[in-house]
C-alpha cells in the first residue's frame, strides 16, 4: 500500500515541509493550522502565518510565529528575508553576512538561469513564432526544433527558471515561465508538476481566474493521469482541497464550482478519508451560501436545500472524527434538535470563524446564515412562539428579535402573525396539500423525460 | 459331491497318520504343535485330492512343512502369527481346488484375489520367496483355467453368467499376476518333482543350521560397530543403523512412502533410531524431515486425527528442527533445492555458504496447526479433553513464531532469491491465531512465546521489544501482510484486523476499514472458508455496534447473517439440521471439515439475542407509524423477527416468557403498547446479557433506547386521539428529560413523521388534524413516486451507459443521496478502487453477506 510516488512538484516541496512543522503546539483548540501545513505549499502557508501574527494581540509573544516563519523559509532562495527574519529572531541589529553571501548567489544564479533562457523566452515573445504554434506539443516542438533550433534542454531549463523564481518569491514571472513550460514540454510528469507551481504562483499573486483554472486542469489530470494509483489520487486529492480553499473563500465567482466540486463524491471521499476538517471549510461554505446574490430562484434554492442534507449527513457521518463547532453547529441544529446546544455553537463557531484565516471574511454573513436556519427550523416545527425565547436562542437581543422575526416573515413569506400583547409569534402550518405533492413529485418528470429522450437520440 | 465328503474323510485320517509321523521327527514344543498338525493335515487333503496330477505329492508336502517349521525356528517371536498365515493360505488354496471341481469360478476369483493378497507377507517370512505352495496353485489354476476356457470356446451358453464373469476375470488375472512369478513358475513347470525336490536337499541340514547363522549375522555386526545398534528388521535383515547408513534408509523410507502395507510405526521407530545414531546436523536435519511427514503420514485419512501423543511428538521435533536451523545458519531447508543423490557420502558444508536442502519447514508448522485444529473439531468442546488439547496451542503458536522468524530470516538473506509467499503464509497463521482473541489472552499467549525462545531471535515485523504491545500486534502482522501479499491472503488480513477491532470496541475504525476494503462486492468470488471469516467479522461489526449502542448500524450489519436462519451454516460453527436437505454425504464431510473448533465460536444464542432485540427497537416504531396504511407496511426491516411476530400474536396462551426469543416477543408486545418499563423488564432479564463484559452499561443503554422507541411508538400510535398532548406528561409517562422529549418530537415533526407542531409557551405538542390520506390519494402519491423513480432509473441506465458524458444528468443523479442514511451515493467515479483510494461512498451501511454459497458453491 505504501506506493506513494513522488511525482510532483508539490510534493517536493511538500516533502521538505514537514520539517517546518514547529515542535510547538499551536495552544488554540481547533486551530487547523497544524493539518494543513502537511497539505501546503511552504509558500502557501505563509500568509496563514502572517494572519496569525496579526491575530496575536500585541502583548503576546510572536516569537514562535517567527521561528515558524524562519523554519518555512529556510530553504527558499528569499534570502533578504530570512536573513531579517533570522536577526529578529536572534535580537540582531542586522542581518548575518551569510545571508548576504547567499544573496549574491542567489543573484548569480538567477544570471545564469536568465541567461540560458533567454533565447527561448525571446523566441515565445516573439508574436510571429508564437503565431505559428498549433494545439499539438509534438508538432510545435518540432517546428521550433527545426526552425529555430531549439532542445528539449532549453525546455527544461525553462522549468527549473520558474522553480527558481518561485522559490524567489517572484511569483508573477513563475507563473509566466511555466505557463511557457507547459506549452512545449511533452514530460507529463513535469508538466503536471508545472500546473501545480502555477496554481501556487497565481494563488499567491490572486490571480483568481486564472488559479481556477489550474484547478480544474488538476482536477482533470487526477482522475485521468493517476488513474491507476488510488493512493496518489487520493493524496493529490488531498492536496487540492487545501489548495483550493484559497480561491473558494477568497473569489466569489469560484464558490459554486468548487462547492460543487467538494461534493462530488470522489472529493467527499477524500475529505472523508483523509482530511475530515475540510468539512468545517465545507460547512461554512454551505451555510453562508444561502444568501448569496441569486439565492432566491428556485433552482439555486433547491441545490441549496440538497447541500445542506448532504453536509448533515457526511456530518453525521464523521463525527467520531472530527467535530468543531461549525460541525457541531450543524448537529445540534439537524441531528439532535437541540436549539440550545445549536446556540451555544454558534456562538462558538463565530470565534472561531474569526480567528480562520480563510473564514474570516464570512463570518458575518455566516452568522447571519446560521441565524436563518436555526429561525427557519425552529418556526417550522413550533406553532406558538416566545419573542424573547427566540430572540435569546438567536442571540439577540428582545427588540432585536423582534425586529429579525419581522424580517423573517416578510423575507421568507412564512404565514404568521405577532400577538404582540402576549409577546408570541403564532405560525400557522397549512398542511401540505396532497394534491400540491403530487404535483410537487412530478414537475420535473415531462422536461427530464424530454433530455433523456433527447439524449438518447444523439 | 461324494469326491468331496470322500475328501474330507481323508482329511481326517490322515491327520492322525501325519500326527504320528510329525511326532516322531519334531522336538518342537507342544504349543505349536497343534497348529503344526493342523496345517500339515490341511497341505495333505490338498495333496491328496490333487494326487493324479503331481506324482511327488508326498513328498513334497513334506517339504512345504519342514520349511515352514524352518521359519518358525528363525524368528520364534511372530511365530504364531506367521501359521496361521500360512494356515489361512492352505485354506484358500483347497476352497480353490474345490471350486474347480465343481466350476464355480466365481469363488475361485475371490479367493484367488484373497490368496493374493496374502502372499506378500508370506514372502517377506520367507526371504522374498513365494510359497512353493503358492506357484504349485497358480501353475494349477493357470492350465485349469486355459482348459475351462477352450472348453467354453467349443460349447457355448453351457456356463452361467456368474461363473463366466469370474471366469474371464481370473483369467485375467492370472495372465497379469504369473506375469511376476515367471521364473519360480518355468522351474516348477519344468520339472515339478525337481522344483519341489530343491527344498529338500535344503532341508537335510535343517533348522538348527538357519538360525545359527542368523545368530553369527548378529554377532557379527555386534562386533562390527560398538556403539551401533542391531535390530532384526522384517524378514529376518539385519538392521544395522550407522551414521553412514542413514541416507540410505532414508531414502528406503521415503520410497516405500504411500505404499500400501507399510507399517508407519516401525518406521517413525527406526527414524527415531537414526536421529540417535545421527553426527552431523545435516544428517539430523535429514531424519527430521523425514521424520515429521512421516509422523504426519500416520493419520492421513479424513477420518481419523492424530493423538495427542503424536502431535506432540510432531511439535517438539519441529522445535528440534528449528533450533538446529537456527544455530547453523550455513543450512537452509527450503523448498525449491536441488536432492542429494548421492547416499554413500555425506556432502559438504563449507562455512559461509549456503547448503540448502529441499524441505518447507512453514509447511510442516501448517500442517501441525491444521492437525490439532482437525482434532478439536473432533473433540466434545466441553470434557477435559478438550482443554487439555487446547493448552496445546501454546506450543503450536510458538512453534508458528519461531517458523516466522526463520522465515523472516531467509527472506532477509540476500543470497537468496525468495518470494515473500511461505513469510505471508506463517505470518498470515499466526494472525489467524490471534485475531479472535480479547488482548488479555493474547498478551499471555505473546509473554510465553517470547520467553521459550531464545534471547538473540527478534523479529522484523514485531520486535520482541514491543511484544507486550497486544494492540499493535495485529496492527503489524496485518499491516505487514497489506504491504507484502495480494489476493486472498490481503483480504484475509483485512478480515482478521477488522475483526480484531471489532471485538476490542473499535466500531468506527472496523467499519470503515470494511467499506473502505470493498470486500461485499468481490467475497462470492473468494473460498469458502474466506467467505466464513467475511461471515464473521461482519457478525463480529454488528455485535461491536451493538455494544455501541448503534441500533441502526447492528441490525443492518446481522442482517444477512441472521435474518437467513442459517446462522450455523455461515458461520460454520455446526451442521444445519436440515429436515429436506439435499446435500450429499461428500458436501456433508466437506462441510464438517469446515467447521471451526469450538473456542473461536461466536455465541448463537447471544447473536440471536442481539439480532432479535435490534430488529424489536426498528421495527416496532415502523410498524405503529405504518398503522393502518397499505403501502407502509410493506416496508419491511427484518423478516424473520416479522414471522416470529407473527407466529406470537397467533398463540392464544402465552406462558411467562422461556427463552430468549420469548422475552424478545413479549417485550415487543408491551412496546406496541407503550408500555416501556414492563419491556424493559423484559429485555433486561434476558440472562445473556451478564455474559458481556460490561453488561449494566448494555443494559441501561437498551433501556434508554426503549424510552426513546416506545416514546415514537406511542406517539403514532395514539396521535389520532389526542388535540394537544403536553411535553410535561410524556416526559412522565417515559421517564425522560424534557428536553429529550422535545427533541424527538422535533425531530419526528421535521421528519414529517408526525403531523404536529410545538407550543413553546404551553410547552405541548398540537396535532394537526384531517391530515389522513384517503386510499384515492395516497395511491395517487405512489404513483407518483413510482413515475419519478423510473424517470430517475431510465437516467441511471443512460448514464451509466455513457460513461457520465452526459453532463445533463449529474444534478438529478446526485439526489439519490437522499435520506440521511446515504445508501452508497453515486459509484465513485474515478477508478477509486483499493484500500488506499477508499472511498467511503457506502459509508453506513454494509450489504451481502457471504451468503450460503458455501454450499451451493460446490
Amino acid at each position: 500500500m505504501a506506493d506513494s510516488q513522488p511525482t510532483s512538484a508539490s510534493e517536493m516541496l511538500n516533502g521538505a515541509q514537514s520539517q517546518a512543522k514547529s515542535p510547538q503546539e499551536i495552544a488554540k483548540e481547533h486551530n487547523l493550522l497544524p493539518k494543513f501545513l502537511p497539505n501546503l505549499d511552504r509558500h502557501l502557508v505563509f500568509p496563514l502565518l502572517n494572519f496569525q501574527e496579526e491575530e496575536t494581540p500585541e502583548d503576546e509573544d510572536t516569537t514562535d510565529i517567527i521561528q515558524l516563519k524562519y523554519g518555512l523559509l529556510k530553504q527558499t532562495n528569499m534570502s533578504d528575508f530570512v536573513g531579517d527574519l533570522y536577526a529578529q529572531l536572534n535580537n540582531l541589529s542586522e542581518r548575518p553576512q551569510e545571508y548576504a553571501q547567499k544573496r549574491e548567489e542567489v543573484l548569480a544564479q538567477r544570471q545564469k538561469h536568465e541567461e540560458e533562457t533567454e533565447k527561448i523566452q525571446a523566441l515565445l515573445s516573439d508574436a510571429d513564432v508564437v503565431g505559428n504554434l498549433r494545439a499539438d506539443k509534438v508538432s510545435n516542438m518540432n517546428f521550433l526544433k527545426e526552425t529555430h533550433g531549439v532542445t528539449p534542454e532549453m525546455v527544461d531549463q525553462l522549468y527549473a527558471y520558474g522553480q527558481f523564481q518561485y522559490t524567489c518569491g517572484d511569483y508573477t514571472s513563475a507563473a509566466e515561465l511555466l505557463y511557457q513550460f507547459r506549452i512545449l514540454s511533452t514530460d507529463n510528469d513535469k508538466v503536471s508538476a508545472a500546473t501545480w507551481g502555477k496554481l501556487a504562483s497565481d494563488i499567491l499573486t490572486t490571480n483568481w481566474e486564472s488559479a481556477m483554472e489550474e484547478v480544474a486542469k488538476i482536477k482533470e489530470s487526477i482522475e485521468t493521469r493517476l488513474f491507476n494509483n488510488p493512493l496518489a489520487q487520493l493524496q493529490h486529492r488531498t492536496w487540492l482541497l487545501h489548495w483550493s480553499l484559497f480561491p473558494f473563500f477568497n473569489y466569489d465567482a469560484a464558490r459554486d464550482t468548487l462547492t460543487e466540486m467538494f461534493f462530488s463524491p470522489a472529493f467527499i471521499n477524500t475529505i472523508q478519508t483523509s482530511c475530515p476538517w475540510i468539512l468545517r471549510y465545507l460547512a461554512a461554505a454551505v451555510i453562508t451560501n444561502r444568501n448569496r446574490p441569486g439565492g432566491k430562484n428556485s433552482y439555486v434554492l433547491g441545490n441549496y436545500q440538497r447541500q445542506l442534507k448532504d453536509l448533515v449527513r457526511i456530518v453525521r457521518q464523521e463525527q467520531y472524527e472530527y467535530t468543531d463547532p461549525v460541525t457541531g453547529f450543524v448537529k445540534a441544529l439537524y441531528v439532535d434538535f437541540d436549539f440550545e446546544e445549536a446556540q451555544k455553537r454558534l456562538s462558538e463557531a463565530d470565534e472561531i470563524l474569526r480567528s480562520d484565516f480563510f473564514l474570516v471574511a464570512a463570518s458575518d454573513s455566516f452568522l447571519d446564515a446560521a441565524r436563518h436556519l436555526i429561525s427557519e427550523s425552529y418556526c417550522k416545527i413550533h406553532q406558538r412562539i416566545d419573542i424573547k425565547d427566540l430572540s435569546l436562542r438567536l442571540g439577540l437581543s428582545a427588540e432585536e428579535g423582534e425586529k429579525w422575526i419581522v424580517n423573517l416573515i416578510r423575507d421568507t413569506r412564512v404565514d404568521a402573525k405577532i400577538d404582540y400583547k402576549a409577546g408570541t409569534v403564532l405560525m400557522n402550518h397549512p398542511p401540505s396539500s396532497v394534491y400540491q405533492q403530487v404535483i410537487e413529485r412530478t414537475k420535473g418528470g415531462f422536461f427530464r423525460t424530454q433530455v433523456l429522450s433527447a439524449a438518447v437520440a444523439k | 459331491m461324494s469326491r468331496f465328503f470322500q475328501g474330507s474323510d481323508s482329511e481326517s485320517s490322515s491327520d492322525e497318520e501325519e500326527f504320528a509321523l510329525n511326532a516322531e521327527e519334531e522336538e518342537a514344543s507342544s504349543s505349536e504343535e497343534s497348529s503344526e498338525e493342523e496345517e500339515d493335515g490341511d497341505d495333505d487333503s490338498s495333496s491328496e485330492e490333487e494326487g493324479g496330477k503331481t506324482g511327488a505329492s508326498r513328498f513334497l508336502r513334506e517339504a512345504s512343512d519342514e520349511e515352514s517349521e524352518s521359519d518358525e525356528d528363525k524368528v520364534t517371536v511372530v511365530k504364531s502369527a506367521k501359521d496361521k498365515r500360512f494356515d489361512e493360505l492352505e485354506g484358500i488354496v483347497r476352497l480353490i481346488e474345490n471350486g474347480e471341481k465343481i466350476g464355480d469360478w466365481n469363488a475361485i476369483n475371490d479367493q484367488y484375489d484373497k490368496m493374493n493378497r496374502q502372499v506378500p507377507t508370506l514372502m517377506r517370512d520367507l526371504d522374498g520367496k513365494p510359497p512353493k505352495m503358492y506357484i504349485k496353485t497358480i501353475a494349477g489354476l493357470e492350465t485349469t483355467v486355459m482348459e475351462a476356457f477352450e472348453k467354453q470356446k467349443v460349447t457355448p451358453k453351457k456356463m452361467n453368467p456368474i461363473a463366466q464373469k469370474g471366469l474371464n476375470a481370473l483369467r485375467q488375472k492370472i495372465r497379469k499376476n504369473n506375469r511376476d512369478y515367471t521364473t519360480e513358475l518355468e522351474a516348477y513347470r519344468k520339472d515339478p518333482g525337481e522344483y519341489m525336490k530343491e527344498e529338500v536337499v535344503e532341508e537335510t541340514a535343517p533348522a538348527p543350521k538357519k538360525s545359527k547363522k542368523s545368530l553369527l549375522a548378529n554377532e557379527d555386526s555386534l562386533d562390527a560397530n560398538d556403539d551401533g545398534f542391531t535390530m532384526v528388521g522384517a524378514g529376518g535383515k539385519v538392521m544395522v543403523y550407522t551414521p553412514e547408513s542413514i541416507l540410505k534408509h532414508l531414502r528406503s523410507i521415503v520410497e516405500s512412502r504411500g505404499r500400501k502395507n507399510t507399517d508407519r510405526l516401525e518406521q517413525i521407530r527406526v527414524m527415531e533410531k537414526l536421529l540417535d545414531v545421527a553426527v552431523t546436523e545435516y544428517q539430523r536435519i535429514r531424519v527430521l524431515l523425514v521424520l515429521i511427514a512421516t509422523r504426519f503420514d500416520l493419520t492421513s485419512g479424513t477420518g481419523s486425527q492424530m493423538t495427542q501423543e503424536q502431535w506432540k511428538l510432531a511439535q517438539q521435533e519441529i522445535n528440534r528442527l528449528l533450533v538446529i536451523l537456527e544455530e547453523n545458519h550455513d543450512i537452509i531447508v527450503v523448498e525449491a533445492a536441488e536432492e542429494w543423490e548421492d547416499d554413500d557420502k555425506l556432502p559438504t558444508i563449507t562455512k559461509g555458504e549456503l547448503f540448502k536442502i529441499p524441505g518447507s519447514v512453514v509447511s510442516f508448522v501448517e500442517r501441525l496447526d491444521d492437525e490439532l485444529t482437525r482434532v478439536l473439531q473432533h473433540v466434545d468442546p466441553h470434557t477435559a479433553e478438550y482443554v487439555e488439547r487446547l493448552q496445546d496451542e501454546g506450543a503450536l503458536y510458538t512453534n508458528l513464531v519461531r517458523s516466522m522468524l526463520y522465515a523472516e530470516r531467509l527472506q532477509e538473506d540476500t543470497r537468496l532469491d525468495r518470494s515473500k509467499d511461505s513469510t505471508n503464509r506463517v505470518v498470515m497463521r499466526r494472525l489467524e491465531h490471534v485475531y479472535f482473541k480479547p488482548a488479555t489472552v493474547i498478551s499471555k499467549v505473546e509473554d510465553d512465546t517470547w520467553k521459550d525462545l531464545p534471547g538473540q531471535l527478534d523479529s522484523k515485523v514485531t520486535p520482541r521489544a514491543e511484544h507486550s504491545d497486544v494492540a499493535s500486534l495485529v496492527q503489524k502482522l496485518a499491516g505487514y501482510l497489506f504491504a507484502n501479499s495480494d489476493g486472498i491472503i490481503r483480504a484475509r488480513a483485512m478480515l482478521c484486523q477488522i475483526y480484531y477491532l471489532a471485538l476490542h470496541d473499535n466500531y468506527f475504525r472496523a467499519r470503515d476499514m470494511m467499506l473502505m476494503s470493498h470486500l461485499q462486492e468481490t467475497i462470492g468470488s473468494f473460498d469458502v472458508s474466506t467467505q466464513i471469516l467475511y461471515n464473521r467479522t461482519l457478525t463480529q461489526v454488528g455485535l461491536c455496534a451493538f455494544r455501541a449502542g448503534l441500533v441502526y448500524e447492528c441490525q443492518t450489519a446481522l442482517q444477512d447473517i441472521c435474518g437467513s436462519q442459517r446462522q450455523k451454516e455461515l458461520l460454520a460453527q455446526g451442521l444445519q439440521m436440515q429436515r429436506y436437505s439435499q446435500i450429499t454425504p461428500e458436501q456433508e464431510r466437506l462441510e464438517r471439515q469446515r467447521q471451526l473448533p469450538f473456542h473461536m465460536h461466536i455465541n448463537l444464542e447471544f447473536l440471536e439475542c442481539v439480532y432479535l432485540t435490534c430488529s424489536m427497537l426498528l421495527e416496532i416504531p415502523t410498524l405503529a407509524q405504518a398503522g393502518s396504511s397499505p403501502d407502509l407496511k410493506k416496508r419491511v426491516i427484518s423478516k424473520s423477527y416479522r414471522r416470529m411476530l407473527e407466529y406470537h400474536e397467533r398463540q392464544i396462551f402465552t406462558g411467562p416468557p422461556e427463552n430468549t426469543r420469548d422475552h424478545v416477543m413479549q417485550a415487543s408486545k408491551a412496546l406496541a403498547a407503550g408500555e416501556w418499563k414492563k419491556a424493559a423488564e423484559f429485555i433486561t432479564s434476558i440472562k445473556i446479557w451478564d455474559l458481556l463484559p460490561k453488561s449494566d452499561e448494555i443494559k441501561k443503554m437498551l433501556e434508554s433506547q426503549i424510552q426513546e422507541e416506545g416514546l415514537r411508538t406511542y406517539l403514532f400510535t395514539y396521535a389520532p386521539y389526542y388535540d394537544t398532548l403536553g411535553v410535561e406528561t410524556l416526559a412522565g409517562m417515559f421517564d425522560l428529560p424534557e428536553v429529550k422529549v422535545t427533541a424527538l418530537v422535533s425531530k419526528m415533526i421535521h421528519h414529517e413523521e408526525l403531523a404536529a407542531a410545538l407550543d413553546q409557551v404551553n410547552s405541548a405538542i398540537i396535532f394537526r388534524k384531517g391530515v389522513e390520506l384517503s386510499r384515492l390519494q395516497s395511491l395517487a402519491l405512489t404513483l407518483s413516486d413510482k413515475a419519478s423513480g423510473l424517470i430517475e432509473s431510465n437516467e441511471r441506465v443512460l448514464e451509466q451507459r455513457t460513461q457520465g458524458t452526459a453532463n445533463a444528468f449529474e444534478r438529478q443523479g446526485n439526489t439519490r443521496g437522499r435520506g440521511g442514511r446515504g445508501r452508497g451515493r453515486g459509484e465513485s467515479r474515478g477508478g477509486f478502487r483499493g484500500r488506499g483510494g477508499g472511498g467511503g461512498s457506502d459509508r453506513g451501511q454494509f450489504t451481502g453477506g457471504a451468503l450460503g454459497n458455501a454450499i451451493r458453491a460446490q
